[in-house]
């Protein structure tokens, strides 16, 4: 028989850990011709940190994210960014190219004040344009930086941003982090009774990223977390035997394939954190964290069975199943 | 052992070189050709990341001794988009936001190429199976299936209608 049921899981997660000093540092340059050089110790692993590097200088300085130049992770060259773990680049790397690009961008408002008798205070910069007012005039960032230059005026910006380490109290206790990030997910799931396989139909992943720099990069985050999610809750399992890994290989350790894919509607919330770049947080780890526990809710709501241990594989469903004595469990057959 | 004397068509190109006969199709795509494309993840024909076209099949090049391939007409990664272009199916993979750490991306587009050569209007189900010998940590496949949506109806001259 095959049986449905449907969980919620629920999360909150830190981002921003204050316990420990927690910094990370960019150099930026506004090259002769334009080009918004940015210098990250921020190791992009493929989640998209340089995209989202990137997108905050450009909107910090105005100008077209194909004009900025993200280097990243060389150690040759780049400062400290601390490590791409715990969900925090965004939030911390983000903060030290905002403020890198920010003072970058004080030497460019100068300037364009002289250029324009104004007061820089006035101004801002947009679409590769000064903007006083809120009106757009038809000075060009470019323009400005070329009347830096003529004088030999540099135009550089460093940052570094460390949300304020708090330190931990005598009993091991503090504010452990800047922010937090929430999320809710709903997972449907079916059992099949004879045979103890689930299968997840559909998740429901709903984040507060506080705002999302990327929507695409997050939702891509957001999706490959469940997937992981999945294994984690059905699949995945390092078997010890005295310290030795018994199932090294992707034969014996099962992950999720295209054929798990169920249906996934990514829902990104946004209510913007103060002190996060652009208003954003972290979401690498949150999107993993409540999926296990919302596909364990479902199977105790179609089998009312909990399962206490991951992954809930189908030896396990069928036992519980047979220990219930529920008839449809056939574990003789199987074995 | 006796090197032989390894003859195939490489993306288009002839190629002629002597190789060990024990040697993995494999090595001799990366080490003996440079076509870095190709990539190395299990090195046992589970996870995909090595895929690459043999008589426009997708195989495990992992798997196949270069003897196996000799006289064949092999495609890698290199040989799938135009001289200074893309192919739809790397577009495809570009906008819909389908690449993350990049690591199986070479072998989800070949084996998503030889789908698309000979349907250009797969259900999801024959996406999905057609990649399920790639393996992939970072986008849920989502969006990589999605892509390959995309890539069927540009090929199929559908333009932007997905």
């Amino acid at each position: 028989m095959k049986k449905r049921g449907i969980g919620v899981g629920c999360m909150f997660y830190g981002i921003g850990n204050t316990g420990m000093p927690n910094p990370a540092g960019a150099f930026l340059d506004l090259t002769d011709d334009g080009t918004v050089l940015v210098l990250t110790g921020c190791a992009d692993i493929g989640q998209g940190s340089s995209t989202v590097l990137a997108q905050i200088a450009a909107g910090e300085l105005g100008v077209n994210i194909e004009d900025v130049l993200v280097v990243a992770g060389d150690t040759g060259v780049s400062p400290d960014a601390g490590a791409t773990s715990a969900s925090r680049q965004t939030y911390i790397s983000g903060n030290a190219v905002l403020l890198a690009a920010r003072q970058a961008k004080e030497v460019l408002l100068e300037e364009a004040a002289g250029i324009m008798a104004a007061a820089a205070s006035d101004l801002c910069l947009r679409d590769g344009h000064v903007w006083r007012a809120g009106e757009k005039t038809p000075l060009t960032v470019k323009e400005v930086l070329a009347a830096c230059r003529k004088k030999g005026k540099l135009t550089l910006g460093s940052g570094w941003f460390n949300p304020e380490t708090t330190g931990m109290d005598e009993t091991g206790r503090g504010a452990p982090y800047a922010t937090y990030s929430y999320a809710t997910q709903v997972a449907e799931i079916e059992v099949d009774t004879e045979t103890g396989k689930v299968s997840v139909l559909r998740l429901v992943a709903a984040h507060d990223v506080g705002r999302a720099i990327n929507p695409k990069s997050v939702e891509g985050q957001i999706e490959g977390g469940c997937l992981m999610g999945i294994g984690y809750a059905l699949l995945e399992e390092v078997k010890l035997t005295e310290g030795r890994i018994g199932n090294p290989r992707y034969a014996e350790y099962l992950l999720p394939m295209s054929l798990d894919v169920p249906e996934i509607h990514a829902i990104i919330v946004e209510e913007p954190e103060i002190t996060g770049p652009f208003g954003a947080k972290g979401v690498g780890e949150p999107a993993l964290i409540p999926t296990a526990a919302a596909i364990a809710n479902a199977v105790a709501d179609a089998l009312g069975v909990r399962f206490y241990d991951l992954p809930i594989t189908p030896e396990k469903i069928l036992a519980a199943l047979s220990a219930k004595g529920d008839g449809s469990a056939r574990m003789g057959e199987i074995t | 052992m006796k090197p032989f004397r390894f003859t195939a068509t490489i993306n288009g190109r002839p190629v002629d070189l002597p190789v060990n006969p024990h040697r993995r199709l494999l090595d001799v795509i990366r080490d003996d050709l440079g076509l870095t494309g190709t990539k190395e993840g299990c090195g046992e024909g589970e996870c995909g990341a090595c895929t690459v076209l043999l008589n426009g099949r997708p195989v495990n090049a992992c798997l196949v001794l270069a003897p196996e391939a000799a006289g064949c007409e092999i495609t890698t990664i290199e040989g799938v988009a135009p001289e200074g272009g893309l192919h739809p199916i790397q577009e495809a993979f570009l906008e819909a936001g389908a690449v993350q750490c990049g690591y199986c991306t070479p072998g989800m587009i070949l084996a998503a190429k030889a789908l698309l050569d000979k349907d250009l209007s797969p259900t999801d189900q024959a996406i999905k199976t057609a990649v399920s010998g790639n393996l992939c940590r970072c986008t849920g496949y989502i969006k990589i299936i999605e892509a390959v949506r995309l890539a069927a109806a540009k090929l199929s001259g559908e333009g932007d209608a997905v």
